[in-house]
């Protein structure tokens, strides 16, 4: 058999899936006691180029309350041409297509090679594409100038078939008609008062009149395809392109000492409602583009008087933001409201100071994988570039966003789901599948992900119910089947079906394969997401004492040791990393709020839970190479010792990618050595790491920031504050040997981490 | 190769801003593999993933009690000795502000020739364009605005039998645009270039070539073209809808061909 990492990395190419665990503890007490839960990681859908389209829908199973769907792991007898299922064991007749079934013809869906698989549903009309952009106008003429001409790029990316709309907001909002005849006409509304949908329809003469809300499940009337403010891009495009070029700053004045009054809660709110009241259960993205908080009306997070500062973590703490409930509030509403119809909400937030992200997270965070964007202005490449990289395609021409999606999990009967963390709501579906134990959204074993894309990643929690001394389940290996429904960007609804199954082992006479088939990287992003929804309720502190808690805990259970003995501690090789990203994590912007914004903790967090692994592991511990005389561009330890004058390093941090160069480097550079032919190997090293930063620059979403320093230079601290501090000024016994740079700072170093944590791992008194 | 570019970004007014890569560059898509290796395990000690001691066949490693145990990191990296020693001391560096290193000692250059194994090799063909501001080339003759306007002019009259007149009219109004802008010198030379290649692909009836053309000069001239390129846009999508036969564009033309990006 394959090696552990081998089979990891397999399975995750292939399904898209990681688990802590790929061998599962077959009790619940011993599953309990493995500290780090059962969980997996799951892309539902993750880029599978290679998957042929099935142009037929899936099989499923009979029983109601299955209703699995047929897979490579059920049991099928040909000659009856029953298959059962290897969930709950039903069994099943094949339908009328399936007569022809036998050993070697079998369809698709029961090879092994098609553990995941796509299956393209034919019925059912092909919806449009539907993007209403909300515009603040009150931002400076050269940011709105930007803003003005990336709406108008964006319409050349958009398919000729996409609806798009258009809604202005400053002090008032404007709903723009969308007419052909040349002449612009926009309906106003006051930003201080809230409507319902059903104001805003009778408001706007929408002629949808059937109830929005609730309607799922329902056959609804087919909706129109366009109305006046829903056009599709390839009727309108010239007259939208003249309308943005010909948005004006906000006219109302604003006095010295004043914010301007921003209605972007009215705003946001008359966006979902209009595309409530025309296009429920259809893919939408609302793209906000703001360039300051609310000040105004329903949803303000700060006032107009500008000697007030907005809310900052210390008013948080001594709850005195004045606004910050209620407009959560305000934004949750919306968000919930957005979420049932399928509708994403989008923020792209430019300005200096804070603009509320804390307060209007949800709307991200709830609706799916949107994006969340925080720029200093609209004028920068930061911005534009991560706005283009919205509309980017994949090798099949198609847009790489997916809509309106639901994720379904179906379990093996000793195994239930306890919640999801990540970008999704509740569906509330109950089953026999979900546990009581609530772990994140819970309770269900359906969620709503309004919109995804390849690497949005949703961490499941599971639960081993398997009773104590209960022998090992049937068959030997615990199931689980992913069911993802979208609408994919050419509008077709799709079905991604994944099946994986992992063996059951008795964890007190096996405990050594279900140690080996720990994974670490898995384990600690599961870990992750847990820590940082702790941290959107709970005290700083307390999250990080009960992560060391559980740290502490994985160490006693797969450590081996001599009691009172720390020197004797030694953990096996598949958990070698993991204190170590523990250390990282605690240390990163996603459990320390100190030096962040309020609006900067959000966005970070809104990050790290939707990516994929791969760039999770990046946010944690980032990844520096250094570069250097000596040989190729090498991967080196995250450590000050890494840093040397005869090196270039270059920091991937998945937000900023930095490339530093060491004291001497920088001085030959200074000194103008790469002009000089004779030192051309001299200019090649210094452009390498600027190639390579290119390439991570060029693939990468959101834009990261872009930092050049070098050896002493003021922003050398966003290394320096991410190296674990082995040398510092406390012990500068390594000062004037060539083997790193100290660093200025208090905090601990890995060193000293490790050595309090063995001391009480061993210690008997824990 | 004027569609491949990065240029900087605008650190006035965004904090670190990453320089800003062309519409060609985006889709051209990465040639290399990425870089997410992490540390490599130190051989004295092993935090990161430390290598078995004494080779325990794989079952084993879980429990053996012979592994290596957490250890921190190492103060000192691999190879502490890699200290780049001067060159030969008849090789003075010619600039004096080198003289002063902190250390008060002449600052050794940098090591001269050799083979430069500091750059990763790309993993496909090369695509990418020196990074920073790049010198105009120009090799060619600037497109003549006849040339471009005519074809256009062409198939906006072939338009006016299918479409409405009012579109028409929005189409004629934004190439009298790209006229002004044209002849009162606001279009850079790349975009007039590029203006050039989109209509050479309208003339041989390569729709898709077309807008792919029109794309990129929205992405990367956004400022420049953004009043007009609609149009341009427009035309293209309604010509392409239109029989072959309507769409008699003039064979002589003055001007030469020239290979476009894609």
């Amino acid at each position: 058999m394959a090696t552990f990492p081998e089979f990891i990395s397999q399975n995750e190419e292939r399904d898209g899936v990681r688990f802590s665990w790929n061998v599962w503890p077959s009790s619940r007490l011993e599953a309990t006691r493995m500290v780090v839960p059962l969980a997996a990681l799951l892309t539902p859908l993750r880029e599978r180029p290679d998957l042929p389209p099935i142009q037929y829908e899936p099989v499923l199973c009979s029983r109601a309350t299955c209703r699995a769907v047929l897979n490579p792991l059920c049991q099928v007898d040909y000659r009856a041409k029953l298959w059962a299922c290897n969930f709950c064991y039903q069994r099943n007749q094949f339908p009328p297509t399936y007569t022809g079934i036998s050993e070697v013809n079998q369809p698709a869906e029961l090879l092994p090679q098609f553990s995941t698989i796509e299956y393209v549903v034919q019925r059912g009309p092909q919806m449009p594409l539907i993007f209403l952009y909300v515009v603040d106008t009150c931002m400076e003429d050269e940011d709105l100038q930007a803003l003005k001409e990336s709406l108008q790029m964006s319409l050349s990316l958009l398919p000729p078939t996409a609806l798009v709309g258009l809604i202005t907001f400053g002090r008032m909002v404007q709903v723009h008609e969308l007419g052909c005849e040349g002449i612009s006409k926009s309906y106003v509304f006051r930003g201080t008062k809230d409507l319902s949908a059903k104001q805003l329809q009778e408001m706007l003469g929408l002629t949808k009149p059937s109830a929005a809300q609730g309607a799922r499940g329902q056959q609804a009337p087919q909706p129109p395809l366009s109305n006046r403010f829903l056009q599709p891009v390839q009727k309108i495009d010239m007259n939208l392109t003249d309308l943005l070029g010909e948005l004006q700053r906000d006219p109302w004045p604003v006095t010295q000492g004043k914010r301007p009054l921003r209605s972007l809660g009215v705003a946001m709110s008359i966006a979902v409602g209009l595309l409530e009241c025309t296009f429920p259960n259809t893919g939408a993205r609302i793209m906000t583009f703001i360039g300051g908080p609310a000040t105004q009306g329903p949803g303000m997070v700060v006032g107009d008087e500008l000697k007030t500062p907005i809310r900052s973590w210390h008013d948080i703490e001594k709850d005195n933001a004045k606004y910050m409930k209620k407009s959560t509030k305000h934004y949750e509403a919306l968000a919930s409201r957005a979420s049932a119809n399928g509708h994403i909400m989008d923020i792209y937030a430019c300005a200096l100071d804070q603009t509320g992200l804390l307060e209007m997270k949800c709307c991200p965070n709830h609706t799916g994988y949107c994006y969340m964007v925080m720029a200093d202005s609209f004028n920068t490449s930061l911005f534009k570039q991560t706005f283009q990289r919205v509309f980017a395609k994949d090798e099949q021409g198609t847009f790489k966003m997916a809509f309106a999606a639901t994720l379904e999990i179906k379990t093996s009967r000793e195994i239930k789901v306890s919640g999801a963390i990540g970008p999704c709501v509740s569906l509330n579906a109950k089953g026999p599948c979900v546990s009581e134990n609530e772990i994140g959204t819970g309770g269900t074993c359906q969620w709503k992900m309004c919109g995804l894309d390849p690497s949005t990643t949703l961490a499941l929690y599971l639960e081993v119910v398997n009773q104590h001394n209960a022998p090992i389940p049937q068959g030997g290996r615990g199931a689980l089947q992913f069911v993802t429904q979208y609408q994919h960007s050419s509008g077709q609804r799709r079905i991604r079906v994944t099946t994986t199954a992992r063996n059951w082992a008795d964890a007190q006479t096996q405990i050594q394969s279900i140690a080996a088939s720990f994974d670490q990287e898995a384990a600690a992003i599961l870990m992750a997401r847990l820590a940082v929804q702790r941290a959107e309720s709970e005290e700083g502190p307390d999250v990080l004492r009960w992560l060391d808690r559980q740290l502490i805990r994985l160490c006693q259970k797969f450590g081996d040791y001599h009691k009172d003995d720390p020197n004797s501690f030694r953990f096996s090789e598949t958990f070698s990393l993991y204190p170590q990203f523990m250390f990282h994590l605690r240390r990163s912007p996603f459990l320390q709020v100190f030096n962040n914004s309020p609006d900067e903790s959000s966005y970070y967090r809104h990050q790290f839970v939707r990516h994929d692994l791969t760039q999770a592991l990046i946010m944690v511990q980032p990844v520096l190479y250094a570069y250097s005389f000596n040989g190729p561009p090498e991967p080196v330890l995250l450590d000050s010792s890494s840093i040397l004058p005869d090196r270039i390093l270059l920091m991937d941090t998945f937000f900023q990618i930095l490339i530093y160069h060491g004291e001497m480097v920088a001085q030959w550079r200074k000194a103008g050595y790469q002009e000089m032919t004779e030192y051309e190997n001299f200019r090649h090293l210094l452009q390498a790491p600027v190639d390579d930063a290119q390439e991570l620059l060029h693939t990468r979403f959101p834009m990261p920031r872009y930092i050049d320093t070098e050896h002493g230079g003021s922003q050398a601290r966003f290394l320096l504050s991410k190296v674990n501090p082995s040398q510092t000024h406390n012990n500068m016994y390594n000062w004037g040997q060539e083997s790193g740079a100290p660093i200025l700072t208090d905090d601990v170093s890995l060193q000293v981490f490790m050595d309090h944590l063995k001391k009480l791992a061993v210690s008997s008194a824990a | 190769m004027d569609d491949l570019f990065v240029k900087p970004g605008n650190q006035e007014r965004g904090w670190n801003d990453p320089p800003q890569f062309s519409y060609g560059l985006q889709v051209a898509g990465s040639t290399r593999s990425p870089l997410t290796k992490r540390g490599p395990p130190p051989p004295a000690a092993g935090l990161q993933a430390p290598p078995p001691c004494g080779d325990p066949s794989p079952d084993q490693q879980a429990t053996s009690p012979h592994l290596h145990g957490i250890t921190p990191p190492p103060h000192k990296m691999t190879t502490p000795t890699h200290r780049i020693t001067p060159p030969p001391s008849g090789v003075t560096p010619p600039l004096s502000q080198a003289t002063s290193s902190p250390c008060g000692s002449r600052l050794p250059p940098p090591p001269k020739g050799g083979p430069c194994p500091m750059s990763r090799p790309p993993s496909g063909p090369d695509s990418k364009a020196p990074c920073g501001p790049r010198a105009e080339p120009d090799p060619q003759p600037e497109p003549d605005l006849q040339a471009v306007s005519s074809v256009l002019a062409e198939a906006l009259e072939a338009c006016r039998q299918n479409v409405s007149r009012q579109v028409c009219e929005d189409i004629a109004k934004r190439l009298r645009l790209l006229e002004d802008s044209w002849t009162s010198g606001r279009l850079s030379s790349t975009v007039k270039r590029r203006m050039n290649a989109l209509t050479l692909e309208m003339k041989s009836s390569h729709w898709s070539a077309a807008d792919d053309i029109h794309r990129s000069l929205m992405v990367d001239h956004v400022t420049e073209v953004s009043q007009w390129m609609v149009g341009i846009k427009r035309l293209i999508a309604e010509t392409r809808n239109l029989s072959p036969e309507l769409l008699a564009f003039s064979p002589a033309d003055p001007v030469q061909p020239e290979p476009v990006g894609n």
